[in-house]
């Protein structure tokens, strides 16, 4: 039997996931407002697109060629049992394209700008340099946290795209190099078996990825309370969030337009 | 009708956690003057100034700007008001992505509607008026507290704000910074007639800069007198606390 203190902290539990969820709609709702009319700052804007985006993409593109590789090597043994080489650029190009590639992305992404992101705003917020925009007349949120928003949905839909291809090239290499099979092969492949719904599928899921990390990495920065140890908490509890987002949006996603 | 005071604190009360820190706080300061915000640790003098640009909400009372009535504002009413009323933190709080040059500069991006060029060129200027012109292209990590500190003023007068809050701005500086930092505040009063109302415990800059000075005790207003008048005092709280004496009639929760 569920004993009193176990409900108790079940629902303290409750209450602050709830009131979490509230936050980030209230922040959501803040940004879309923000965004009418749309006076953005195109230098902070710029900037954010650069270090979000650009310095992402090494490691983006090394994670996508071994994502695509690696589903050529999962799926080497039945592709050899049953001789069906033609159908190994499908199974791995389908499998990165609706799945692998968005989520490896989207947690990678998460990982590296999303952390990066609520411990920068949350060191702001700590020292109150967050105030002191305030102070200076200028909205923290139209200023700070719509361009980091829009510059993350940007540059996740961007990585992706880019880590799919990535990966297909990947899978057509190691193709090439455990199961001996030729380039042409896989490129036919690819292009009879797999249709540009597999690849906007992948798509949307980044946009909706994007905004899911964008909203919670800026909610635990600007929210941070208790010094350097609240910054990490709230670094920690950015990428669960993230995590989880990503996770719930995935299925969902999928189960609507399956 | 009576004329109200530029800034003005009617019956204002503010509790933290049930703890009442302010309890019926009144308070008026005129334009033009200095007026140095003074007391213990804990009662009261960061929580005033932050509730005049709505950083902090109050839970009673009245405060009034130049005769508009501030407190009921929402945090998008509060921006005009911020824009007459600038604040310079404890903590200089600049950005510390930027150089003094880009700090200075956004405000004056935003509000001035200077280009980006321009706007650096009006940064550099102002930032020698305040003895940094050869530290311009540094970051604030890479300064010293009071160099923090004049660039943090330097930025918020890109605003012309007709009031500044200083927090505590001489607090953690060696006297020679401290004096300068002091003579910056006189300068903005006589030369800009800017209003300033400062959170001290820096009595020498009391003494020197105040046109008055306003004591605060368990969550009032307990002295409001010229720094003369007030180092002359005969009440024993304010001798105690002019002295620096850790015996005496004052209670300070705590101890």
């Amino acid at each position: 039997m569920i004993g009193e203190r176990t409900l108790t902290l079940l629902g303290a539990r409750a209450i602050a996931v709830t009131r979490e969820v509230g936050g980030i709609a209230l922040m959501t709702g803040q940004v879309l407002r923000a965004l009418l009319p749309p006076r953005l700052d195109g230098r902070e804007l710029v900037r954010n697109l650069h270090r979000m985006g650009n310095r992402s993409l090494p490691i983006v593109a090394l994670t996508a060629f071994f994502a695509g590789g690696l589903m050529v090597v999962q799926s080497a043994p039945f592709v050899k049992r049953l001789g069906a080489t033609s159908l190994a650029g499908w199974a791995a190009g389908y499998a990165v394209l609706r799945e692998i590639g968005p989520i490896l992305i989207g947690l990678m992404f998460s990982g590296r700008v999303g952390a990066n992101n609520t411990a920068e705003l949350g060191t702001m917020t700590v020292t109150e340099q967050l105030d002191g925009l305030r102070a200076l007349a200028i909205d923290p949120i139209r200023y700070l946290i719509v361009p980091r928003v829009l510059a993350m949905l940007i540059m996740l839909t961007a990585l992706t795209i880019i880590g799919d291809l990535v990966a297909l090239v990947g899978a057509a290499v190691v193709a090439y190099l455990v199961l001996d099979i030729d380039w042409r092969t896989m490129y036919f492949s690819f292009a009879d078996n797999l249709t540009p719904h597999d690849f906007f599928h992948g798509v949307y899921k980044s946009v909706a990825f994007g905004a899911a990390i964008a909203l919670t990495s800026c909610y635990f920065g600007v929210t941070v309370k208790g010094g350097a140890v609240g910054v990490g908490r709230a670094v920690n509890a950015a990428v669960v969030a993230a995590a989880v987002s990503i996770m719930l949006l995935d299925f969902f996603i999928t189960y609507a337009t399956a | 009708m009576t004329a109200r005071a530029f800034v003005e604190f009617i019956g204002v009360e503010k509790a933290f956690a049930g703890k009442p820190v302010l309890r019926g706080m009144d308070l008026a300061i005129g334009k033009g003057e200095i007026l140095y915000i003074i007391g213990t640790s804990g009662v009261g003098k960061s929580v005033t100034i932050k509730h005049l640009v709505g950083f902090l909400p109050i839970d009673r009372g009245e405060i009034w700007f130049d005769g508009q009535r501030v407190d009921q504002l929402d945090e998008r009413g509060f921006y005009p008001v911020r824009r007459r009323v600038g604040m310079v933190f404890q903590n200089a709080t600049l950005f510390d992505a930027m150089t003094l040059t880009e700090n200075v500069a956004l405000p004056l991006r935003k509000h001035q509607g200077l280009g980006w060029k321009a706007a650096l060129a009006d940064a550099r200027r102002r930032l020698a008026q305040v003895y940094l012109a050869d530290f311009a292209d540094r970051y604030p990590a890479e300064l010293s507290d009071g160099m923090r500190k004049r660039a943090a003023i330097a930025r918020t007068l890109t605003l012309a704000p007709e009031v500044v809050l200083f927090d505590e701005p001489t607090t953690g500086l060696d006297p020679v910074n401290a004096r300068r930092i002091d003579r910056l505040i006189r300068e903005l009063s006589r030369t800009l007639g800017v209003t300033a109302v400062v959170v001290s415990h820096d009595l020498p800059s009391i003494m020197s800069v105040a046109d008055r000075v306003a004591f605060l005790y368990q969550g009032r207003v307990h002295a409001l007198a010229t720094p003369a008048a007030l180092a002359a005092s005969a009440d024993p709280i304010v001798q105690q606390f002019i002295a620096g004496r850790s015996s005496g009639p004052m209670e300070t929760p705590g101890f």
